[in-house]
């Protein structure tokens, strides 16, 4: 078992990260790539400028229509996203293996407040299936695979939380926990999770669509 | 009636016994390292037999209680009458970099993985007072 944990914990890291960022800077190329293929005069009025004051305005919270639009979903969806990064970077835990491998530290969360912020993160990923179920025009987009990312989102929270407290089978709880988060990051390239780097890039051409060319407003 | 409270009398006893059982269990006193050391642990001491490791490594005490001058490890010499933390700090320093939990996590950690045995697991040591 602990030659499984050591690879798990040791050579896996590596393989998913390098699966994460490498697909990740795959994918970019091949839109870039794309863009110059099909619409190449997008380059022509993309500017920075605009691109970040889209970017930007999408960040303020409640500050974009459509958020203000539907504020309930689009706050939690909001809080979420901080949690989603904030819980596992900031966790004293993640940070003592962190540190260990590199030799680098920053200041970690609380132990309580990440727990509860944890069951914040659960209690988002619940909302979001139920919006999946009840939602009539949100079900009617809705896939298996839709559900499945869900999941793959919540078991390392899920499990992360359960070993926390070493309620029951630790041991095993806690290596589900490891190939979880591996899992989440290795899905991330190929998945709507890739929307971590669609997203910003969507915001890039409409905010310079808008902002340059229509002279209007994209939020 | 009569017949319900015997059985409801019996359920009571039953579950006392059995609670009991399980709790004296799951809180029996493990060995642990005292994190004196430390300005405000996070977990509690790690679940340490001292005798235990003492057998496994032939009495062998430099394993864990070793030397170390200039970064180099000294064969052969032992340090039993020191704390760890006499030569680890909290924080890392110029003279010894391995500051105390790091010294702690690598040197019971590397070695049940390099001997395929002992727990490696953050819970399986610091388990829950």
């Amino acid at each position: 078992m602990n030659s499984f944990i050591a690879f798990i914990m040791g050579p896996m890291v590596w393989i998913s990260v390098i699966i994460f960022l490498g697909g990740l800077i795959f994918k970019l190329v091949g839109i870039l790539g794309a863009v110059r293929q099909k619409e190449p005069y997008i380059y022509s009025y993309v500017t920075l400028k605009h691109s970040l004051r889209s970017i930007g305005a999408w960040l303020i919270p409640f500050f974009p229509r459509s958020a203000r639009l539907s504020p309930v979903y689009y706050g939690i969806s909001y809080l979420f996203h901080i949690l989603l990064f904030l819980v596992p970077l900031f966790l004293a835990s993640h940070i003592v293996l962190i540190n260990e491998a590199f030799q680098i530290s920053w200041p970690a969360l609380n132990d309580s407040v990440a727990d509860v912020l944890t069951l914040g993160v659960i209690a988002a990923l619940i909302f979001f299936a139920v919006r999946r179920i009840r939602v009539p025009e949100v079900k009617y987009l809705t896939g298996a695979m839709d559900y499945l990312l869900i999941l793959v989102v919540l078991l390392p929270f899920l499990t992360g939380f359960l070993a926390y407290h070493q309620w029951v089978a630790y041991q095993w709880i806690t290596v589900i926990h490891i190939l979880s988060g591996e899992l989440m990051l290795i899905i991330i390239p190929f998945s709507r999770f890739s929307h971590m780097l669609n997203a910003p890039l969507t915001r890039a051409y409409m905010g310079s669509e808008f902002g340059h060319v229509r002279q209007a407003r994209d939020w | 009636m009569a017949y319900s409270n015997r059985f409801i009398m019996f359920l009571i006893v039953l579950f006392a016994a059995v609670g009991t059982g399980f709790f004296s269990y799951a809180g029996q006193d493990l060995e642990r390292l005292d994190p004196w050391a430390f300005d405000s642990p996070r977990r509690p001491g790690a679940v340490f037999s001292h005798d235990d490791h003492i057998f496994l490594l032939d009495d062998d005490c430099s394993v864990c209680h070793h030397v170390y001058e200039n970064g180099e490890l000294i064969p052969d010499e032992s340090s039993e009458d020191l704390y760890c933390s006499d030569c680890h700090s909290l924080k890392p320093m110029p003279d010894n970099p391995m500051p105390l939990e790091a010294a702690y996590h690598n040197l019971c950690r590397d070695c049940h993985f390099d001997r395929g045995e002992g727990p490696v697991l953050c819970g399986e040591c610091h388990v829950k007072e």
